[in-house]
């Protein structure tokens, strides 16, 4: 559906930038990927962008961000600006659910339950941490997509 | 069969090095080793459960191996890996970090071609292209990989020094009310806001 939401992808980008690394190296597992196997973010049909939007924002805001602590004060600073970014923006898209403007239909709804399946196939620490390190996945199709 | 126990120094700062996502895997020679030491290299894609063995890239002397071909697909990651053997002995599989070829490739400038009057000069900028396996593969610019493109041009007056700065996202510029007869220098860069990508300023 049609919904216009304004977001500092720059911000976001810089910081996920900065803790890339770190992040990603926490993660061992090559062979699971949350967010882009089997089904790729990049095969969502044009209608059900917003809807995908909406809920891996609601997915991030509620199952990633809260389980990634690390013993590094940088690298958690970033996080929660990251966390605070998703939140406004996931609080501008729940507008548009709330008017009708942000249904998914049932492929994606598909591809959200296989999402939440990979998560839920590891234990939380290790599944928010991978969540996180896969953000550039995330932002990569949402500006490819805009 | 199992590995053979490994006690060769690793391989060093593997990486992969992308230009124009022409993805090429780089690494150093083991510590203390001299001539003679050969490598093999695996890939991966993120997420999918298999290494993949570069067939021209096994018992290998020399430092890097190619994997455009490989890591082509820019809305994959990728994992690569290098092992060294020597005399019978060998080291640990060394990886890299992951690869992401949107974010992590490198952009060369634009090509310029200027024309002028006597008082104004016109500006045309091309983009590089995308790697392509090969000549006769259609091109793709990185324009339509990066559609938030935007170019940096800065015109020089080379008598006065005076320097004018235009970013612009289309691709032609036309500068009015110059000297005439007087020499400018147009340079120009790519600038991706995000992800943040700059290439170099052309010459």
């Amino acid at each position: 559906g049609a919904c216009r939401v304004s977001m500092s992808m720059t911000e976001i980008r810089a910081g996920f930038t900065a803790i890339k690394a770190n992040i990603q190296s926490r993660d061992p597992i090559r062979t699971l990927s949350i967010l882009s196997h089997p089904h790729s973010l990049h095969k969502v049909k044009s209608s059900d962008r917003c809807c995908i939007t909406y809920q891996l924002f609601t997915f991030y805001v509620d199952k990633v961000f809260k389980h990634c602590r690390t013993e590094d004060s940088f690298v958690n600073r970033k996080i929660s600006s990251i966390a605070n970014s998703f939140l406004s923006t996931r609080r501008k898209l729940g507008q548009c659910h709330e008017q009708n403007n942000c249904m998914c239909g049932e492929e994606s709804t598909e591809k959200l339950k296989q999402i939440l399946a990979n998560y839920e196939g590891l234990n939380v620490t290790s599944a928010a941490m991978k969540s996180l390190g896969e953000l550039d996945i995330l932002l990569d199709w949402m500006e490819k997509s805009r | 069969s199992g590995e053979l126990y490994c006690s060769l120094p690793n391989p060093r700062n593997v990486r992969f090095e992308s230009v124009n996502m022409k993805n090429v895997l780089h690494w150093s020679a083991p510590e203390g080793t001299g001539d003679g030491v050969f490598y093999k290299v695996k890939y991966a894609v993120y997420g999918v459960g298999k290494w993949i063995r570069k067939p021209e890239c096994k018992n290998i002397n020399r430092t890097w191996c190619d994997l455009s071909n490989e890591t082509s697909d820019y809305e994959e990651q990728y994992y690569a890996s290098v092992k060294a053997f020597l005399n019978g002995a060998c080291s640990d599989w060394m990886e890299t970090t992951r690869f992401n070829p949107l974010t992590d490739t490198k952009i060369d400038p634009p090509m310029v071609s200027v024309s002028s009057t006597d008082r104004s000069i016109s500006i045309v900028l091309t983009a590089p292209e995308k790697w392509k396996r090969s000549p006769e593969e259609e091109s793709i610019s990185l324009l339509q990989v990066y559609p938030g493109l935007q170019y940096n041009v800065s015109v020089l007056n080379k008598k006065t020094k005076k320097r004018w700065f235009f970013s612009i996202s289309n691709n032609t510029l036309v500068v009015p009310w110059l000297e005439p007869g007087t020499a400018y220098c147009v340079s120009a860069q790519i600038h991706v806001p995000t992800p943040v990508l700059d290439s170099g300023y052309s010459k």
